[in-house]
């Protein structure tokens, strides 16, 4: 049987990437978002970004994996991102997720995804239920 | 403030299809076992739906960024298996902003899923052509 859950609790931190062009040019052919500024210099510097940024959704897409090593036993219901500032193409990305709600029925959950700035490149959030019984 | 009556789109009939699923799923960490949450950002992306979204900023001039995403699920999509797409297109001024609220279905009618993807409407002055 697994641990209860408790408001306050850290998931293991998921560190990922640097991301390379190849990595960015991958995601872009499979999720179909081919924005040159994800993949091409010339664009990100004529926004003022040193490298293209990495697309954000490959990242909020990485914190579902995250959330199944921490509670395989539970369903993620819902998950959702807020993209606040760039994470860029070669930068080391950290995935944290605390608790902020914990019921019988319901864990939220709050995600953060850090790059090399300080300031998180994500804020999201995911509600997991538990899963059917087996 | 809303700027334009909201705009109905679809239903668009979509497949999970198994290998791109697989690699959607390598591609941001995950093992294949399941298709992954955020699948959907694939039909987004879709010629058909995404079409609009390009031809709606270029009379704008203008570029969209990705501000937000969320998936909410009633149930899991299965690999191999389509699904009704149905989207809500709505735009705001102030700040420009176009968002596009989908709801996901079986072709039985039930429901899925929900997903709503925000995108900020950026002047494209500084964006050299990205679209």
């Amino acid at each position: 049987m697994s641990d209860p859950i408790k408001v306050g609790d850290k998931l293991p931190e998921s560190v990922i990437g640097p991301f390379d062009a190849p990595s960015l040019e991958r995601y872009a052919e499979v999720s179909g978002d081919a924005n040159p500024l994800h993949l091409d210099d010339a664009v990100a510097a004529a926004i003022g970004l040193a490298a293209p940024p990495v697309h954000g959704m490959k990242l909020l897409a990485a914190f579902e994996p995250m959330l199944r090593a921490w509670r395989g036993d539970l369903v993620i219901a819902s998950i959702a991102g807020k993209f606040v500032q760039p994470i860029l193409r070669g930068e080391t990305v950290r995935l944290s997720g605390r608790v902020l709600r914990a019921t019988e029925n319901e864990i939220f959950v709050r995600l953060v995804a850090y790059g090399a700035a300080r300031a998180p490149g994500i804020v999201g959030e995911a509600t997991l239920r538990p899963g059917p019984a087996t | 403030m809303p700027s334009d009556p909201p705009l109905a789109l679809g239903p668009f009939r979509l497949r999970v299809d198994p290998a791109r699923a697989a690699a959607y799923a390598r591609e941001t960490g995950g093992d294949g076992a399941s298709v992954p949450l955020a699948y959907p950002a694939i039909w987004l992306a879709e010629p058909s739906l995404f079409s609009v979204v390009r031809d709606l900023c270029a009379q704008r001039d203008v570029v969209p960024v990705h501000e937000s995403q969320s998936f909410s699920y009633d149930a899991p999509l299965v690999a191999g298996e389509s699904y009704d797409l149905s989207v809500t297109m709505s735009s705001e001024e102030t700040p420009p902003r176009l968002t596009m609220v989908g709801t996901v279905a079986t072709p039985q009618g039930e429901p899925c899923a929900r997903i709503e993807t925000i995108l900020r409407l950026v002047p494209r002055a500084g964006f050299g052509s990205a679209s």
